[in-house]
């Protein structure tokens, strides 16, 4: 947690440097007035409207993606931590069927790719005009600023209302929500899990088999049978279990092989 | 996946990565048509400059293919992202 704060510091702009021709790692959306970077997503979406491809924000995600793979959504990234820690609220937890975590892939072809290519950016679709990141983080204080400012309140469309109140129950009630059902950054990022310098090893010679990893894991992952799997957000949480079986390791460690199930 | 093969794809992602991004950053740009004094002109701009006109809803890609800046120059751009 004290990672993830500091890491605020870099994305919510305490200098107003503004520098929106750069591209962060993040799901962090540019239309919010504390946003030092551009939202790589945000960029992909209105590059695809325009017909250009977006060699910056394409070129970094694959750099931040082959190096640190999902450790990105799990430590860094600053809406993961909002959910983190509406998550702390001690409400019953409800967990998701395995099928849901290839949402996020629908999400990123659809909303993120086909639809800015196909129909343009004013298409209700269009990621930014759904994406719940940009309602809390932009539209709600645009509105907010309009309405103590006496002038006439903007609202987004109805879509996007609608998926800012379910993220806001759903936030609750299930653990990382956005992250595992619908975020197409951390798509983009659990492709390179296998693939990644950083990578969760399974050591089976320290395996008890107690299962106490699935216990520890919240996404519903067995990490002993897949360490690196799609839906994992790299949290870490399992490799706290007692033997010590999971452990993140470098591509560069002088050790065994890594088990890739 | 043996170890070695594993460097051998990171290394290739992160130069694939590297040579997007370097492009993106120092040689790729496109034309934009901005409004100027009653007349259509071409402004050529870098992909970094893209990529702040985009965040703010400052460009806009019409039927016809051309990508038009959405204010004139010298005016002041939009505070926001139009989404």
């Amino acid at each position: 947690m004290w990672i993830q704060t500091a890491f605020l510091i870099v994305w919510l702009d305490p200098l107003g440097l503004r520098m929106h021709s750069m591209c962060s790692p993040v799901f962090h959306c540019y239309a919010c007035p504390l946003s030092t970077f551009a939202c790589p997503i945000g960029v992909i979406a209105q590059f695809g409207a325009l017909h250009i491809f977006p060699f910056v924000a394409v070129g970094f995600l694959i750099t931040i993606g082959v190096l640190f793979g999902t450790l990105i959504c799990g430590w860094v990234c600053p809406f993961g931590f909002l959910q983190d820690l509406a998550g702390k609220i001690p409400t019953p937890k409800f967990d998701l069927p395995k099928f849901t975590g290839y949402f996020r892939y629908v999400i990123l072809i659809i909303t993120v790719l086909a639809v800015p290519y196909f129909f343009g950016e004013e298409h209700p679709l269009f990621v930014c005009r759904i994406c719940p990141a940009g309602a809390i983080e932009s539209a709600v204080p645009a509105m907010v600023g309009q309405a103590i400012a006496g002038e006439k309140i903007l609202w987004p469309n109805a879509i996007k209302l609608i998926v800012l109140v379910l993220f806001l129950i759903a936030v609750f009630f299930i653990k990382r929500p956005w992250c595992r059902i619908l975020c197409p950054l951390g798509a983009i990022f659990s492709l390179f899990n296998r693939v990644s310098v950083f990578f969760l090893k399974f050591n089976p010679e320290k395996c008890t088999d107690c299962k106490r990893c699935h216990k520890l894991c919240e996404y519903g992952i067995q990490p002993e049978k897949s360490p690196n799997d799609l839906r994992c957000i790299r949290c870490l949480e399992c490799t706290n279990c007692g033997p010590k079986a999971l452990k993140l390791e470098t591509i560069f460690s002088r050790s065994k092989q890594p088990t890739n199930k | 996946m043996k170890n070695q093969v594993k460097i051998i794809v990171v290394s290739l992602f992160i130069l694939l990565g590297a040579a997007l991004l370097s492009y993106g950053a120092l040689f790729h740009s496109a034309g934009i048509s901005a409004k100027q004094k009653d007349e259509n002109i071409i402004l050529q701009k870098s992909e970094p400059a893209l990529i702040k006109l985009a965040s703010i809803g400052g460009i806009k890609r019409d039927e016809s293919g051309k990508i038009n800046q959405t204010f004139a120059v010298g005016e002041k751009p939009p505070a926001t992202c139009a989404t």
